[in-house]
């Protein structure tokens, strides 16, 4: 009897932590959902914070040129050295320009660069905005008049919205490097002929979507490294806390992006 | 502003503006390639099958990349049209009269736009124009004749599976040469008999080669026939006259057989004397009587020369022969 009481009050309060999670995941959806929306009501009216927006484009962006570059020339010459045997198989070495091309610029650069930029980005976004929320800075500038909103979230979520796109198109151009390392080492392929070969299956629309889906991207990252730092609690242990679920939701949510943008971009080409 | 922010200003400018200058010459040169800058002329062509081309694919011109393609659409039942941009630098080269046939960048590559053909006496191509077109030998096609070459191919092997199954079994000659071990043998033997004749016969040759070698020695009567012209006039000179003898043997010949035809009859008197029985028994007869009055007359002749009157005579001429002996002896 007293066996299928507890196994009762057991499921009860299974149940009643589903409905709890729950409850919570959509309120925090919701939380999100006017985050973002304040966001966008605040970050296109004056006053323009252009020293402070200056100082996260170079934050987010000149100073995570070198990782980028580096993991762009390393994917480059991987991606490149790992597909030559099955192309190797067909006697159709000569594609692996055209390969690497397309995977590069249609999928790699914007995704490497997004998660590198999450793990550096989006944690160090999180840490800042989580130490500032549990040492009550943000508060302080609420009372004092300033719009720590404005100040801290717009001006990192443009800021990374802004970088990450353009470190993508680094990261891309340093890949084609990487790729063309390893083919003129093969090969012997001039630079002009693996760049003819290189652009020559892509399209406009390869560049817009993978310029748009950066953009997604940085802002997603900009958002969620923000969201987490903002919302942060618990004090200091909530700092590395809002700064790890920044970057883990931010890289989940890249890659649930990724899938609906190429979706949404096979419709146009 | 300090001078820490207008270097992180300069740094971001730098850092955005290599970005944005990357894009631009990432955009050009993608433009370039794909000829999106160049105003180029419009052409059409009508398939009945376009084999998977779609938008963007490139038309080319004698192995060259001309232009790419721009819109493709159904106008008609088994009839899609297809819109294309050519560079006009090639203008004047493609005549109206080329033909548009769907081609392929390799084996499994992209679909292109082959432009071939065209001849100078009819007008170079216009905005507009619509292409001739010729379609292409499908996948489809392809996998088509393979299955043919398959359903022979199983045919043959089919075929050889019930012959090499008789030949297991002893059917036919080739199974007999195999089961059959006395035919075996005989053909082995016919195989040897062959090898020797072979064998005689490169020996043949041998020796003819050989002879022919001595035929070609310098001097001998084979190269005098046939490099000294002496020879060879007094050679046509014996031909000839052996000629004239042959003719004359044979004028002799027909004489003889007139002459032999002739005893054959019996209105001459050898051909009487040959072929009439009753003349030749008369003759016998004849010759019968002659002999035995040759042999009367003998007699007759005999008492003539004991007669008185020719007995003198006789011994006169006796005795004038004892002399006629006995005078050498002295």
């Amino acid at each position: 009897m007293d066996t299928q009481n507890s196994t009762s009050t057991a499921t009860v309060k299974s149940k009643s932590s589903l409905k709890s999670s729950l409850a919570n995941f959509f309120s925090d959806v919701y939380d999100v959902y006017r985050f973002i929306v304040r966001f966008f009501k605040e970050a296109f009216v004056p006053p323009y914070e252009f020293q402070e927006l200056l100082k996260q484009c170079y934050e987010v962006g000149v100073r995570s040129l070198l990782l980028i570059s580096v993991t762009g020339f390393i994917v480059g010459l991987i991606f490149t050295k790992q597909s030559r045997p099955s192309l190797l198989q067909f006697g159709a070495t000569s594609w692996i320009p055209s390969l690497v091309s397309i995977a590069i610029m249609r999928a790699l650069a914007p995704l490497v660069t997004a998660l590198i930029s999450a793990g550096r980005v989006g944690s160090s976004i999180g840490a800042e905005l989580g130490s500032m929320r549990v040492t009550e800075q943000i508060d302080a500038m609420e009372v004092s008049g300033t719009k720590p909103f404005k100040y801290l979230v717009c001006i990192r979520v443009l800021a990374t919205t802004i970088a990450i796109p353009v470190l993508a198109i680094f990261n891309g151009l340093v890949s084609m490097l990487g790729g063309y390392l390893n083919v003129a080492v093969n090969e012997g392929t001039s630079f002009s002929t693996y760049v003819q070969q290189f652009f020559q299956p892509l399209a406009f629309i390869d560049f817009e979507s993978s310029i748009i889906k950066s953009m997604v991207f940085g802002f997603t990252i900009g958002i969620v490294g923000t969201y987490k730092g903002w919302n942060s609690s618990s004090g200091t242990a909530g700092v590395g806390k809002a700064a790890n679920s920044a970057v883990v939701t931010a890289m989940f949510l890249v890659f649930i992006e990724e899938v609906i943008i190429v979706q949404i971009t096979g419709w146009f080409r | 502003m300090d001078s820490g922010e207008n270097k992180r200003a300069v740094w971001v400018g730098l850092f955005i503006s290599i970005g944005v200058v990357i894009l631009i010459i990432a955009i050009f040169t993608l433009g370039n390639q794909q000829k999106s800058f160049v105003k180029g002329l419009h052409l059409k062509a009508r398939f009945s099958n376009v084999s998977g081309l779609i938008k963007g694919n490139n038309v080319w011109f004698s192995g060259v990349k001309v232009g790419t393609v721009k819109n493709i659409a159904f106008t008609g039942i088994n009839q899609v049209d297809v819109e294309f941009n050519v560079d006009p630098n090639v203008q004047q080269f493609i005549h109206q009269n080329a033909l548009a046939t769907i081609g392929s960048e390799g084996f499994i590559g992209n679909k292109t736009i082959n432009i071939e053909g065209g001849t100078p006496d009819a007008p170079v191509i216009k905005d507009g124009t619509m292409l001739n077109s010729k379609g292409m030998l499908s996948t489809d096609d392809i996998m088509k004749t393979l299955q043919k070459n398959n359903e022979n191919l199983l045919s043959i092997t089919s075929d050889f599976k019930t012959l090499s199954k008789d030949m297991v079994q002893g059917k036919g000659l080739a199974g007999a040469l195999l089961s059959d071990s006395s035919l075996a043998m005989r053909f082995r033997a016919v195989v040897a008999n062959l090898q020797t004749t072979t064998s005689s016969t490169n020996q043949m040759a041998i020796e003819l080669n050989r002879f022919g070698r001595k035929m070609n020695t310098k001097g001998g009567l084979a190269d005098k026939m046939l490099t000294d012209t002496a020879v060879f006039a007094k050679l046509q000179q014996s031909a000839n006259q052996l000629q004239d003898a042959t003719a004359k043997a044979s004028t002799l010949t027909d004489n003889l057989n007139r002459a032999s035809s002739k005893l054959n009859t019996t209105d001459n008197a050898i051909g009487v004397l040959l072929n009439d029985q009753p003349t030749a028994t008369q003759l016998k007869s004849t010759l019968d009587y002659l002999n035995q009055s040759s042999i009367k007359l003998n007699d007759d002749l005999e008492a003539a020369q004991h007669n008185f009157l020719l007995r003198g005579f006789f011994k006169k001429r006796e005795k004038e022969q004892q002399k006629a002996q006995q005078a050498p002896k002295q």
